[in-house]
């Protein structure tokens, strides 16, 4: 016991603990560098970087450590690089964790939910600004564990080191051993040395989760909520979650019913003025599969154009092409008179024009499963890309948030994060985010379809007033035939990507002409049927 | 091929050694690197002439790798552990001082011993290494003290083991990688054969310790290595281990330099000579208890 003791504070162990370290932070921190290159090759759109990056991690990830270290440490010095010994493991520690460290990256990346992204395209979002707000942000809080695991196995790793005359713990314990052949107090010394330091690993790992966990500042969330024996009481979170729903958001009033004049008025104005979106004999297919057959669609300036038909016929596909979300095999689409996913010259943009011309264009988009942004609260969800899409300063885009959440009436909720919203609240406020940038043109993608029954009036009636208070120019996928009925200028039955039937709302509606508009009417009528009894 | 001589190499490397000890850490960080000599002899007298004759490695730091593991031979200092010493530790400084150059070690498996020098990254191995042929084709070796060669069993010989005979016929060896005693312990495989006897098996380790661990772990029945080294182990287990025999291997004790450096090889010959004549030797052999029958004259072997 007392030669273990005696081991445990020899400083010429602890000397070695430095080494450990020195080795272990150049190949965490090269890995990382080298890791971040690698998954960043991998997800690149051109093949041949994810190729050069899926040949570098066969071989790294697929040949010991060990044979890499005598690699870097006797092989290079023949082609003369010749580097010092802690420099060669470090070296070749951060060549062996690079593949290990970009597969976590790219996890991570992957991980991130694809609607977000997607949303993140849809206002204008380069590359670059999606990964750097939406993307690492959210990878990053949950490649924490993976990190943590890594940084430990690569500590142990080191000890590999000891094979190529680095000084470092391992190395010093073995001939520690072999000089004074007390064997077991000095490895018992050592393991526990070791212990500390991938102790000290997991306690760095646990203050990181806690400081970048996001419910940390809304509740009392404690570093000792970590530890594996405590069990985190989940009744604050319900007490939150259910709370709004208690003290019912502040009531908007319904807006005046338009009446028959009315409507008539409405298309006279709108039949004068400018086409909005234009959409000319537009195909897509995905292999065999023909999603958009031909279509045709013109929307006038301040038109609510409702597009109906059962699913797979092309209402998502279409929205998604007015935004350039997706490509299309050929047809032409104009928004405000521009030809958008093509530079003067007729070559596709890049993904980052791409991004400009959404932004200049000003297509907003909402989606039926809301896909706001994870981690941002509902205002930041509004205000965030005015600031980094539009450029504005925090304090107009704060203001411009405020002002839109007020629209919706979700003001009181405004400092909330997505997840402790309810459905409607949380597509109210996509429809904020929007709405901000002064879209001249909203794409609403079955905006109700995933909310519960009781949570799909306060979204219409937001819809509603945005169509009859402001006259935005709307095009809605929708399957409420009876909001469809009350909103829309005009409803287009989308069957096999082509349109079979349009004209005005409540003409289409009563009377179809198309039969099989008539027999999807009627179903999604018997469908409504014991609503309507009750 | 080699790019680099001794001076060049040094000087590449010593710049980063001071960066990381002006930043990181003591001065232990390169181990023994940095130590004055321990208990080095004085020069012999001859050394004023060797000098002069060879003047090209003064003031120079060479490298001298090591396989620490062999107590007497070299091993850290278990008083303070960043120092190395030994019969082969002192007779490296002895050479170092004169021809006016300072020894810095790098510890590394015995395997890679040859390996190290032959890549650049050691200028000198001076490590109980047995000349052999087969070595002497990856580097030139100054040979400077016979072998003897013990038996290291379990206390009371449970196999009854009398040496690298038909003895070891079934028994399990430990031994070192790149060893000479492994081909021996394997030469023996078709003898026992043909005696209808059961084969030796090899255990192959990294250093001394981890074979000596290996009979008292039960794993391994004997490890054959020099005899001062099986001495050692006796002598910290003296209730559980003993030497059964010792026996002469038809090897020398060498020291190791690269094969493109023949003025080199000249200048270390010459001084190992002086050593040997002015009995030095004897002397070094004396203070490790080391025993007298290993003196004998320097030769070379070198093979083409």
């Amino acid at each position: 016991m007392s030669l273990f003791l005696h081991y445990l504070s020899l400083p010429y162990l602890l000397e070695g603990i430095a080494v450990t370290l020195q080795v272990t932070a150049l190949g965490l921190g090269g890995g990382l560098i080298l890791g971040l290159i690698l998954a960043w090759m991998q997800l690149s759109r051109f093949w041949w970087l994810s190729a050069i990056a899926r040949g570098y991690t066969v071989i790294f990830r697929g040949t010991p450590l060990i044979l890499q270290m005598v690699f870097a440490y006797d092989a290079l010095p023949h082609i003369g690089i010749k580097l010092p010994a802690i420099a060669a493991a470090g070296l070749a520690l951060a060549c062996n964790e690079a593949p290990f460290i970009a597969e976590m990256l790219r996890a991570g990346v992957l991980g991130v939910d694809r609607g977000q992204v997607l949303a993140g395209q849809a206002l204008g979002m380069t590359p670059a600004v999606l990964m750097r707000r939406v993307i690492a942000p959210q990878a990053i809080r949950t490649m924490i564990p993976a990190f943590g695991n890594e940084s430990v196995s690569a500590l142990k790793n080191s000890s590999l080191a000891s094979v190529i005359a680095v000084q470092e713990l391992t190395l010093r314990s073995t001939q520690l051993a072999s000089s004074t052949f007390d064997f077991f107090s000095i490895f018992f010394a050592s393991g526990l040395l070791y212990l500390v330091l991938t102790g000290a690993v997991s306690v760095i790992q646990l203050f990181l989760e806690w400081l970048l966990d996001l419910d940390r500042t809304r509740q009392e969330r404690w570093l000792a909520d970590y530890l594996p024996w405590r069990r985190v009481d989940l009744k604050i979170d319900l007490v939150e979650k259910t709370a709004p729903s208690l003290d019912a958001d502040p009531v908007v009033p319904p807006p005046r019913a338009l009446t028959r004049e009315d409507r008539a008025k409405r298309a006279v104005t709108i039949a004068r003025n400018n086409v909005a979106v234009d959409v000319k004999d537009l195909r897509k297919n995905y292999g065999t599969q023909t999603v958009l057959d031909g279509l045709d669609l013109t929307v006038r300036i301040g038109e609510v154009v409702a597009l109906l038909g059962p699913s797979g016929s092309g209402k998502s596909t279409l929205l998604r092409c007015i935004n350039h979300l997706e490509s299309w095999d050929s047809g032409a689409l104009r928004v405000g008179g521009r030809r958008l996913g093509f530079r003067d010259d007729g070559k596709p943009l890049s993904p980052r024009d791409i991004a400009h011309e959404r932004a200049s264009v000003g297509v907003g988009m909402v989606f039926q499963q809301f896909n706001l942004f994870g981690h941002l609260t509902a205002r930041e969800n509004v205000a965030g890309p005015l600031r980094w899409v539009h450029g504005m300063t925090k304090v107009d885009a704060d203001r411009r948030a405020n002002e839109l959440l007020d629209r919706v009436g979700l003001t009181h909720r405004a400092a909330a994060l997505p997840r402790h919203l309810s459905g409607g609240q949380q597509q109210r406020v996509a429809i904020a985010r929007a709405l901000a940038p002064n879209p001249s043109v909203l794409l609403l993608d079955e905006p109700t379809s995933a909310l519960d029954p009781e949570l799909v009036n306060e979204v219409l009636e937001v819809i509603r007033r945005l169509a009859v208070d402001d006259g935005l120019t709307m095009i809605i996928s929708t399957h409420q035939i009876r909001f469809a009925d009350e909103v829309a200028d005009r409803v287009a039955f989308l069957s096999g990507g082509a349109i079979l039937e349009e004209g005005p709302a409540h003409e289409v509606l009563s009377n179809p002409r198309n039969p099989l508009t008539a027999r999807f009417l009627s179903v999604m009528e018997s469908d409504k049927a014991p609503e309507a009894v009750r | 091929m080699r790019k680099w001589l001794f001076g060049d190499a040094r000087r590449a490397s010593l710049p980063w050694r001071r960066a990381v000890l002006g930043k990181i850490v003591l001065g232990a960080i390169v181990a023994a690197g940095f130590l004055a000599p321990v208990g080095a002899q004085a020069a012999p007298a001859g050394c004023a002439a060797l000098a002069e004759k060879y003047p090209d490695w003064k003031g120079k730091t060479l490298v001298n790798a090591i396989n620490p593991h062999t107590p007497g031979y070299e091993a850290i200092d278990p008083k303070d552990p960043n120092k190395y010493i030994g019969f082969d530790i002192d007779l490296g400084e002895e050479i170092g001082e004169c021809l006016g150059f300072k020894v810095t070690y790098k510890a590394v498996t015995f395997a890679a011993l040859l390996t190290t020098l032959a890549s650049g990254q050691a200028d000198i191995v001076i490590s109980d290494i047995y000349a052999t042929e087969e070595r002497a084709k990856a580097a030139d070796f100054i040979t400077y003290s016979k072998v003897f060669d013990g038996v290291l069993v379990a206390k009371g010989n449970p196999k009854k083991i009398t040496g690298i005979n038909t003895t070891m016929c079934g028994a399990a060896a430990a031994e070192n990688t790149g060893f000479v005693e492994v081909p021996l312990v394997q030469a023996l495989i078709p003898t026992c054969k043909a005696e209808g006897k059961p084969e030796p098996t090899l255990q192959l380790y990294d250093n001394n310790a981890n074979c000596i661990q290996a009979i008292l772990a039960g794993r391994a029945d004997t490890y054959v290595n020099d005899v001062n080294t099986v001495d050692n182990a006796v002598k910290a287990n003296p209730d559980k281990l003993e030497k059964a025999i010792a026996v002469t291997i038809p090897y020398s004790v060498g020291i190791a330099v690269p094969k493109d450096k023949p003025k080199f090889r000249e200048a270390v010959m010459a001084v190992m000579m002086e050593i040997y004549k002015s009995g030095d030797q004897a002397a070094l052999l004396k203070k490790w208890e080391l025993d007298p029958n290993n003196l004998k004259e320097p030769g070379f072997l070198t093979v083409n």
